[in-house]
């Protein structure tokens, strides 16, 4: 598996998760920057493909400009701040379950991956990021000759 | 107008203020209803002369999402398709949730329901309900003498 994903709250039953971090925090501090404690977390679906990784994140209802990404040391990450439309005084909500505010996913990459040639498109409400895979490692067919 | 007593049980069932609970309007409008695969998030807030109910259906398509209205209840239903079948050995990881949903909410009784209209955009249904003009508010001057 070439892509990993990194949890800022992993889960207490994964262990080797908890070990990793509790290394990396103490090693590498700038892990420890990267936590999100926004409330915020989109969902996010990671699909291999034969010569690309497909990224595809939920934002509904935010603009192409309010989304960040960037690739640093290795990682993938996604940032950004989805807004209310209007600012509207609290007392106006009948109901209120929509998630406001920023956020921040992080992924780590493969060094099979082109970082350099990630692509990004924002659609109805959902980033598709491709991250292409390296032409060395892509897929072989070896064929095998039976005498 | 008369200025009558302010019985709280009354008001529970008149009062525009309490919409219904997640699924119940929904058992109570149609008996057929199965159960959805996800109930999307929803704000619903009221302004001066309407309703603004806001659903969250990031990757729905326009034509795979029904509003309905029956017994003065309103549904918000539809299907959240995968752009192409993707075989489950393939995911990395799976958090976006696909499939049926559905939302219903009782709408106050003084409403024009001829006038709700809806649009979507950006993975947001922003559904507006007009007040019947009985209920919108009204300024009124008081003059000093």
């Amino acid at each position: 598996m070439s892509i990993v994903r990194w949890s800022p709250r992993g889960s207490w039953l994964d262990l080797r998760n908890e070990f990793d971090r509790m290394f990396d925090s103490i090693f590498n501090p700038r892990y420890e920057e990267e936590t999100s404690l926004s409330a915020f977390n989109p969902a996010v679906d990671i699909i291999e493909e034969d010569k690309a990784y497909q990224i595809h994140v939920e934002l509904p209802g935010l603009n192409k400009d309010d989304i960040k990404l960037s690739v640093k040391d290795n990682y993938l990450s996604i940032s950004g701040e989805k807004k209310r439309e209007s600012k509207i005084e609290d007392k106006n909500y009948q109901r209120t379950e929509r998630i406001f505010g920023s956020f921040q996913r992080n992924f780590r990459l493969s060094d099979s991956v082109e970082a350099d040639k990630i692509e990004a498109e924002f659609k109805e409400g959902i980033l598709n990021i491709v991250v292409p895979k390296k032409k060395e490692s892509l897929a072989k067919q070896i064929e095998v000759k039976v005498k | 107008m008369l200025i009558t007593r302010w019985d709280p049980k009354l008001a529970l069932s008149k009062y525009p203020y309490f919409f219904d609970r997640r699924f119940d309007s929904c058992l109570e409008s149609n008996e057929d209803t199965l159960i959805p695969d996800f109930a999307p998030v929803v704000d619903i807030e009221e302004k001066d002369k309407q309703y603004v109910v806001t659903v969250e259906l990031p990757g729905v398509k326009k034509d795979d999402v029904k509003i309905d209205l029956k017994d003065n209840v309103l549904t918000i239903s539809g299907e959240k398709k995968m752009v192409r079948k993707i075989d489950e050995k393939n995911f990395h990881q799976s958090e976006r949730i696909f499939g049926s949903f559905q939302r219903c909410f009782r709408l106050p009784e003084l409403v024009d329901q001829q006038q709700i209209s809806a649009e979507f955009k950006d993975g947001i249904l922003n559904i507006a309900i007009p007040k019947s003009v009985a209920i919108q508010p009204k300024t009124i001057e008081i003059k000093v003498k």
